[in-house]
């Protein structure tokens, strides 16, 4: 079913392998509420095994004597959030600053929000928006569990919707196909290109917003679980030529390639070298899709 | 929703609970019809929000602080807290009353073991009542 990305995707048959095995489990200490070493030893006194990617606030679960890496009383507490490592780099890449005042468009269950939160100490602000009320409830209980305190939740459609404020930084993590987490939801199945198309339509509208809400200098973080160009190189080639923004490299020490360069008769190659592709094989992950942007 | 801005609200953990002003000048305090937010954002809360950082008071017809925001703060209480062992802890998470345990507090405590603060208490009576909300229960299946 991913044959169609055989020529973009490196190493396509260890993506194929990886994509057919269940994903390990993730995640981060909530450094609002506790200590990254008190909490690990918790879970290790559990009986977590869990190991530490580089000098980062993310945590592999290896083995775990619970079913769900959340069934615990400090996960009750808010002491940590399960969260791929894939879905983290988006928030650290971004880098908000307690003070700053960022926009998270499409922001529920607030993975990436309450990461964000935890980067500003709580300082500054977030605007934290999404349409879909039943996932808004999920980001209401998740910073309220992590004790999420610099965090404003708006439900509205962020194509059309006023922020009311000009901001420092704007993540926009987009509604999109989600081929990236389809090891992790096998249920969700293979999207078709007029899903692609919908979704790249949408993501436009978005980024479009995304800029009238940006400061002059700026940082707009766009980032998709999907693989297909036409919901990632595509829009982010819309933001550059028809919005004139400029395009950052986007440097993370996670395994990841960099961008497609052609794709079904398109040249992305104005772009392709500063976006980051994280693809499930290179660190046993979900897939990402990540690109920075200034407004000029 | 309106925010209406009353830091005045700070009084009311300052009082019952001991904590200093160092701690909750950290938070501006916003009243809805039915309760108070504590934020510490600093643009000013639009009246799109339907969340404004952490609920902290229910304020329909008593004052009743919440256990979300007991366990951001409570750690910092120096009045009206109840230690309590592992065992209580789990019987008091689980919405157990417990005798024998308040003494002589009356009315909303934090309640905690050493290292965690469980959530709000309401000791009526001499016996301590959990107030903590059915989603923070723990299961039989978790350690
Ligand atoms: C990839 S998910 C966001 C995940 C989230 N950032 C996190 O890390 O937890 C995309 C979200 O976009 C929301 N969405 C879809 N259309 C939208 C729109 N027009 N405006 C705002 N949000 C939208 C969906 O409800 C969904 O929650």
């Amino acid at each position: 079913m991913f044959e169609k990305y055989s020529g973009i995707i490196p190493d396509f048959e260890s993506f194929l392998k990886a994509v057919a095995t269940p994903q390990p489990y993730w995640f981060r200490v909530n450094t609002l509420k506790i200590g990254e070493m008190e909490l690990v030893s918790r879970l290790s006194d559990k009986g977590f095994i869990i190991e530490r990617f580089r000098n980062l606030n993310a945590y592999k679960i290896e083995s775990m004597p619970v079913k769900h890496p959340g069934a615990t009383l400090e996960h009750s507490f808010g002491y940590y959030y399960v969260q791929d490592i894939s879905s983290m780099v988006p928030a650290f890449v971004l880098d908000p600053k307690p003070g700053e005042t960022v926009l998270d468009m499409a922001a529920a269950p607030g993975s990436k929000t309450t990461l964000m939160a935890a980067l500003m100490k709580n300082e500054g602000s977030i605007v934290a928006n999404d349409t879909r009320a039943s996932r808004l409830r999920a980001l209401g209980s998740n910073v309220e569990r992590l004790g999420v305190t610099n965090v404003m939740i708006t439900k509205g459609d962020a194509r059309t919707m006023n922020f009311k404020n000009q901001y420092d930084k704007i993540l926009l993590d987009a509604p999109c196909t989600g081929e990236g987490v389809i090891r992790k939801n096998p249920k969700h199945g293979m999207p078709g290109d007029r899903e692609h198309r919908y979704f790249s339509q949408l993501q436009k509208s978005l980024i479009k917003n995304a800029w009238n809400h940006l400061d002059t200098g700026g940082k707009l973080v766009y980032s998709t679980c999907t693989f297909n160009p036409l919901e990632n190189e595509e829009v982010v080639q819309y933001a550059v030529s028809k919005l004139k923004m400029d395009i950052l490299p986007v440097e993370f020490p996670v395994p990841h390639v960099r961008g497609v360069s052609f794709w079904e008769g398109k040249d992305y190659t104005d772009i392709s070298n500063f976006v980051m592709r994280i693809y499930p094989h290179l660190l046993n992950t979900g897939g990402m899709f990540i690109a920075v942007l200034e407004k000029r | 929703m309106q925010y209406l801005k009353k830091d005045d609200y700070r009084n009311y953990f300052r009082d019952v609970f001991g904590i200093s002003e160092d701690i909750l000048k950290n938070y501006h305090f916003y009243e809805t019809r039915s309760s108070v937010w504590a934020y510490s954002g600093d643009i000013a809360p639009i009246s799109e929000a339907e969340v404004v950082g952490v609920r902290a008071l229910r304020v329909r017809n008593i004052i009743k602080p919440t256990t979300s925001f007991l366990r951001i703060i409570g750690k910092y209480a120096t009045k009206n807290v109840i230690f309590v062992d592992e065992d209580q802890g789990m019987r008091f998470l689980s919405g157990e009353s417990l005798s024998e345990i308040c003494q002589s507090l009356k009315g909303y405590v934090v309640v905690r073991t050493a290292s965690d603060v469980l959530g709000c208490g309401l000791c009526r009576d001499g016996i301590l009542i959990s107030q903590v909300p059915k989603k923070y229960r723990p299961d039989s299946t978790w350690l």
